[in-house]
């Protein structure tokens, strides 16, 4: 592939160019994440990580914890409980919209983290599964 | 004409009306919740008066914060925009019990219109055919059950107040249907406030396709034809467009009889929109009355730009006690417009709602685009409200024509630090189904699959080069980037906010 070249032309506006044609690209930097916006696709370059779109979480701590700023609106279990995988644990409700947290798996509650009518932040867990 | 209009709204629809208001030489009232003080109607408007806490039940559908702002104020009219509390009857009655002039159908029209059972009646006494489905009185889950049965499944299970396809649930077979009816009330109750559920046969592969209507207070009333409303996520439309591939000549001429037939049984007066369900295509395609939304449609604009009409000066017009500003006869469509819903939401991801900073936010200015939009940069997507960033409006003289300019205006249309579907869009409009114009509303959801494999899962080597220039920068002094974040942090609006009291 040809070199790319990189202009900045002012204002998060960036001219990327190879030898035979070149693109217009906005891009800001926000922590470590990295937005670029070209032709109408968004990549978030996170990191070192170059992956463009969102990582699908699998793991518990991700699966378990908020995915966008929410309020509780119900916990449905109780620290020691035993849960099946798919069981409604907590609803949360953000911008007129319920959004289950389930169980991803089985296993008993150990503890949890949050309060009914709490505003909860994305990544804070809400739920220990054991 | 009145001298002040207080605009019961936030975001896109209240700087609109602001818009209009200023054309007119009227002036304008904001009112805004603690989230919204630095929102760009807040700073549009001739005044901004405060109205509550951020969550939406104490502050933009608080009544009596709302009444007392206009009385505050002087106002002598409001405008209620769309969602909250547009299509609630209490308010229009608050409104007029105030001496204040609600611009919007009269109360009692809101009601019976509000009530899908109601609306129904109405449609079948003024001759216009409807879907089979009933709400049973008794509103047991089982009760609803049993009449999901009787109306036969496939059904949707809907509340009876409200819309925008809140609450609305699918049901394929018997066994879905008490999980459906408990989180259908649930969402029903947190959106509306009644839980009241309506049961209704699914109509396969329908075409969503609406007239739009208006009414002065002297009995005239015109249709200013179709709009196309197919593309829909999740009962949600996110791209509509006037005219419709589907409506022939003799088709538009039935359905506009048909909406116009409905306004006048209900005594409508001001803007409302007669939505049908389209059965196939051509002369003979069969329709199926909806609904009746009594209020300005989130699309409103396709309509604006292929009939020349503004909607919302007609509306204040109306609702000042003047004439419908055109005739039946001098109303005609011309050329074809397409309007695109940017949301914040990450398609990757189930359309999860995002809610968080606009760190760029640039609207696309071209030949033949309009932007409706309601945020800035610099500024911040709240989690309390709808989603909604922008709507951007394409005209062309072909569909065609209107395509390629949605597609050009949203491929230069950057939004960063939060995720939008544009890139989502930008799939939709390039579908072979959507290029065609066969489509019907329950497309994007059956492809949603493939249109979603077409976005890009990696970052492509000028996304890398980008963003390695972005962190090479030196850390001093700041990148141009942060450099007009900095300059947006400190515009005059966040300290004339008090000031403006």
């Amino acid at each position: 592939m040809a070199e790319l070249t990189v202009t900045p032309l002012g204002g998060g506006r960036y001219r990327v160019s190879d030898r035979a044609s070149h693109v217009v690209a906005y891009a800001v930097q926000s922590g470590r994440e990295r937005w670029v916006f070209i032709e109408g696709m968004v990549y978030v370059v996170a990191g070192t990580d170059s992956r463009g779109g969102i990582v699908h979480a699998t793991d518990d701590d991700v699966a378990l914890s908020a995915p966008m700023p929410a309020t509780v609106a119900a916990i449905n279990v109780t620290p020691g409980q035993e849960v099946e995988t798919g069981d409604l644990l907590i609803m949360l409700e953000a911008m007129k919209m319920e959004l289950p947290i389930r169980a991803p798996r089985a296993g008993r509650v150990t503890a949890i983290g949050c309060a009914k009518g709490e505003l909860v932040q994305p990544g804070v867990t809400l739920l220990e599964l054991e | 004409m009145f001298q002040r209009i207080l605009i019961a709204n936030r975001g896109e629809i209240a700087v609109r009306v602001i818009r209009a208001c200023r054309e007119l030489g009227i002036e304008s009232v904001a009112v805004y919740s603690d989230a919204d003080a630095q929102s760009l109607h807040v700073a549009l408007a001739d005044r901004a008066v405060r109205i509550g806490p951020p969550a939406a039940a104490e502050s933009y559908l608080s009544i009596p914060a709302l009444v007392d702002a206009a009385r505050q104020t002087g106002a002598e009219a409001v405008h209620p925009g769309y969602g909250f509390l547009s299509e609630n009857d209490a308010f229009a009655r608050a409104c007029e019990d105030a001496g204040i002039v609600f611009i919007g159908p009269p109360a009692n029209v809101i009601a019976s219109m509000g009530s899908k059972v109601a609306a129904r009646k109405l449609a079948e006494g003024a001759g216009a055919p409807v879907v089979p489905g009933e709400t049973s009185i008794d509103q047991s889950d089982a009760a609803i059950a049993a009449a999901a049965e009787r109306v036969g499944l496939p059904v949707l299970i809907k509340p009876s107040e409200g819309g925008g396809g809140i609450g609305m649930k699918a049901v394929h077979d018997a066994a879905g249907l008490p999980a459906a009816i408990a989180q259908a009330r649930r969402e029903a109750i947190a959106a509306f406030g009644d839980g009241t559920l309506y049961v209704e046969r699914l109509v396969q592969r329908p075409r969503h396709v609406e007239i739009q209507v208006m009414a002065d207070g002297a009995g005239h009333l015109v249709h200013l034809f179709e709009r196309e409303c197919s593309l829909q996520r999740r009962h949600q439309k996110i791209i509509e467009e006037s005219p419709s591939t589907a409506v022939t000549p003799a088709l538009r001429a039935r359905m506009g009889d048909a909406a116009v037939a409905i306004a006048r049984a209900a005594g409508y007066r001001n803007a409302g929109t007669v939505e049908f369900l389209v059965e196939g295509a051509g002369d003979g395609a069969s329709f199926y009355f909806l609904e009746m939304n009594t209020r300005l449609q989130v699309e409103h604009p396709v309509t604006e730009q292929t009939t020349g009409v503004d909607l919302v000066r007609a509306q204040i017009a109306v609702a000042a006690g003047g004439p419908l500003p055109w005739t039946q006869a001098q109303l005609a469509q011309r050329g074809h417009a397409i309007e695109a819903r940017v949301y914040a939401e990450d398609p990757m991801r189930g359309d999860l709602p995002q809610a968080g900073p606009l760190l760029l936010y640039r609207e696309p200015l071209m030949p033949g685009v309009r932007v409706d939009g309601g945020a800035v940069e610099g500024g911040e997507i709240s989690i309390h409200y709808d989603p909604l960033v922008a709507k951007v409006i394409a005209s062309g003289e072909t569909r065609e024509a209107a395509r390629q300019r949605l597609l050009a205006a949203l491929r230069d249309f950057p939004i960063l630090g939060i995720r939008t579907n544009v890139p989502f869009l930008v799939g939709v409009l390039e579908h072979p189904r959507f290029v065609s114009g066969d489509i019907h509303t329950g497309m994007v959801d059956a492809d949603r699959d493939s249109l979603l494999a077409a976005l890009p899962h990696e970052a492509s080597p000028e996304a890398l080069a980008v963003a390695g220039a972005l962190s090479g920068g030196p850390p001093t002094p700041p990148s141009a980037a942060t450099a007009r974040l900095t300059r947006v942090t400190m515009d005059p609006w966040v300290t004339l906010a008090d000031w403006r009291g």
